[in-house]
């Protein structure tokens, strides 16, 4: 991809008469590869989700996920769409995140065991990891993985995605922080990764828009979305995610506030590595449930 | 295979025998290399530097109220990755001498967390806090943010976090304590970089620039470019300020280099990939989105000013550095 600055992408909005505004808070629209299908993500949410107190309704949880799965697949029942997805025969690695501030909920983990061993998988084929995955016997003859992860902002690659979640798997992690970790997307090359990840679960329960410092955590800056991304295409939900973390930015300061520093390695997913799209206008957006500020 | 092991733990010295050196402890040549060993560490600017900060770490308690301290935390350089992997890169940026600090538990009671980041210069760590900070407070050191659930701070060279997994009264009362223990174990005051005097005072939003010497973070209030457009290195002071409200708002970048002919060569490089239009009559153009921009280079500075609503606004900005 060419090096781009400001000036550049104000030349190609005055040419394309496109909105200045929307195209410099995303210049990861400005560039993007024409694709020939569009990318299916499913967003879907539920008001109730947190109801019941600070911990997310697992019943709800498990609604979530099958409804949007279907919708996903095009299935008319969760069995039938998790077995779309995952065969008997499979070794099962649930690629989770287990940052202590905000992990990936519990209740997900088990729900997509849960599934997992539904479809047929034997117990011993299925494991849940984050920072073991290298020395994990599952996920070292794995034969499918699930990503999921929260989406949250980051200090050094602008906002931590599904692209970034499986930088446990690589030998060693600081090869993938040049230029505010814009090569994320090789990580789907490694063997353990390649072609093996049958679904993306971008978690926006209580998404963190904001943070001070690298290591700081605060309720203040998260709030309760009650949301799911999911979908095949991991730099498409990313993409959504990053507009949703965006679009809160705004309302909350009133003012743009871009990433410090730009979510770039998303963008570069689409026109460098070519993993995905994060073109909004080539992405096919599906939206389930509660409807109030979705910001997408 | 031989090895010997040193660590300084609350001004404790353990040192790590391996079995071959443990069954030769009591001769005469083991002994003779140990005190050599101990003599040429204390002679060693490094162990000196290491020593003061683990002096910093000795003030820490083992134990307050109902927390105990159970991990003791001490990275140098990439080993942080181990810790906060690409977040240690936000320190790294800025020259990370090493980071200290310790975990504190109790039964019920939510996690906190201390972590002391010594930068190599006062100047790093202030650099650090800028990044950091969303308004202008001062409870804490030379500059500091509370929240219910962290508070951070910066003083002399040291950048400071203390955070909790969950806010209670237990361990809000816990980071407050500490945050004052600490900041008062750090005796000296840092200098602020000369360059931010020079920033104009009017219509800065307050708390509102950044001090860096890392291009990634010339993108941190607009997008200006995706790569190093105006040289920033560890060699240049770079400061990026915002101004006017935020309907009217613009961006002052200063940038200062080692040299008059690297300014120059950063402004003409700028020139020539941002706005070539710019002649010495004409100092001052709008862009395809209105807004007006100018560049000028005067002795070892580079200024910009991005995003002006008017020409008078970007007019008046760069005269107030130079009046």
């Amino acid at each position: 991809m060419e090096a781009i600055s400001r000036r550049e992408l104000l030349k190609r909005a005055a040419v394309l008469a496109v909105g200045t505004p929307l195209l410099l808070n995303r210049p990861v629209t400005a560039w993007a590869n024409e694709k020939e299908a569009a990318s299916k993500v499913v967003l879907i949410r539920n008001q109730q989700l947190f109801a019941g107190g600070d911990t997310p309704d697992p019943v709800i949880c498990e609604q979530m996920l099958d409804e949007a799965l279907c919708t996903l697949t095009g299935k008319k029942e969760a069995a039938e769409a998790w077995a779309s997805i995952i065969q008997p025969s499979d070794i099962v690695g649930i690629k989770t995140n287990a940052w202590k501030s905000l992990p990936t909920p519990p209740e997900l983990n088990e729900i997509l065991k849960a599934r997992v061993l539904s479809a047929g998988v034997k117990e011993d084929n299925v494991s849940i990891d984050d920072r073991g995955v290298k020395t994990n016997p599952v996920f070292q003859k794995s034969t499918a993985l699930i990503n999921i992860r929260p989406m949250r902002t980051h200090a050094w690659s602008g906002v931590g995605t599904l692209l970034k979640n499986y930088i446990t798997f690589a030998e060693k992690l600081s090869d993938y922080h040049d230029d505010s970790c814009a090569p994320l997307a090789t990580l789907h090359q490694l063997p353990m990764v390649k072609g093996k990840t049958r679904l993306y679960v971008l978690v926006l329960f209580t998404p963190q828009f904001h943070h001070l410092a690298a290591s700081t955590f605060s309720e203040e800056f998260t709030w309760k979305y009650n949301g799911l991304l999911i979908g095949f295409d991991p730099v498409a939900i990313d993409s959504v995610g990053l507009r949703i973390i965006e679009a809160k930015r705004r309302e909350y300061f009133k003012e743009d506030r871009p990433l410090n520093p730009p979510a770039k390695h998303i963008a570069l997913a689409d026109t460098r590595y070519h993993l995905g799209t994060s073109d909004p206008s080539k992405i096919e957006l599906v939206k389930l449930g509660w409807d109030t500020d979705t910001y997408v | 295979m031989t090895y010997l092991r040193v660590r300084i733990i609350k001004s404790r010295i353990f040192v790590c025998l391996n079995e071959e050196w443990q069954n030769n402890l009591y001769s005469k040549t083991m002994r003779n290399v140990l005190i050599s060993v101990f003599i040429a560490l204390s002679a060693c600017p490094s162990v000196f530097i290491h020593a003061q900060k683990i002096d910093l770490m000795d003030q820490l308690p083992e134990q307050y109220q109902s927390y105990k301290a159970t991990d003791w935390l001490d990275y140098t350089g990439e080993a942080l990755y181990d810790y906060i992997n690409g977040g240690a890169e936000l320190y790294l940026s800025y020259g990370l001498a090493g980071m200290t600090g310790c975990k504190y538990n109790g039964e019920g009671l939510p996690q906190v967390t201390v972590e002391v980041y010594e930068m190599t210069s006062p100047k790093n760590a202030f650099g650090v806090y800028t990044q950091s900070r969303d308004r202008e407070e001062y409870a804490y050191g030379q500059g500091s943010q509370s929240y219910d659930d962290f508070i951070l701070f910066w003083k002399d060279r040291y950048f400071v976090t203390i955070t909790t997994h969950k806010a209670t009264p237990e361990s809000r009362e816990a980071l407050k304590y500490l945050a004052s223990l600490i900041e008062k174990a750090i005796p000296a005051k840092g200098e602020i970089p000369a360059l931010v005097k020079e920033l104009p005072t009017e219509g800065l939003t307050p708390g509102g620039y950044l001090y860096f010497h890392h291009y990634i973070w010339l993108n941190a209030y607009l997008f200006i470019a995706d790569y190093n457009i105006v040289d920033i290195s560890d060699q240049t002071d770079a400061i990026l300020a915002k101004y006017g409200d935020a309907d009217a708002r613009c961006y002052l970048l200063l940038v200062a280099y080692p040299t008059d002919e690297a300014a120059q060569t950063a402004g003409e490089k700028l020139k020539k990939q941002f706005a070539p239009e710019l002649t010495p009559a004409n100092p001052i153009i709008q862009l395809e989105d209105t807004t007006w921009f100018t560049l000028r280079v005067k002795a070892n500075k580079l200024c910009a000013v991005f995003n002006g609503h008017t020409r008078q606004q970007v007019e008046n900005l760069y005269q107030s550095i130079y009046k």
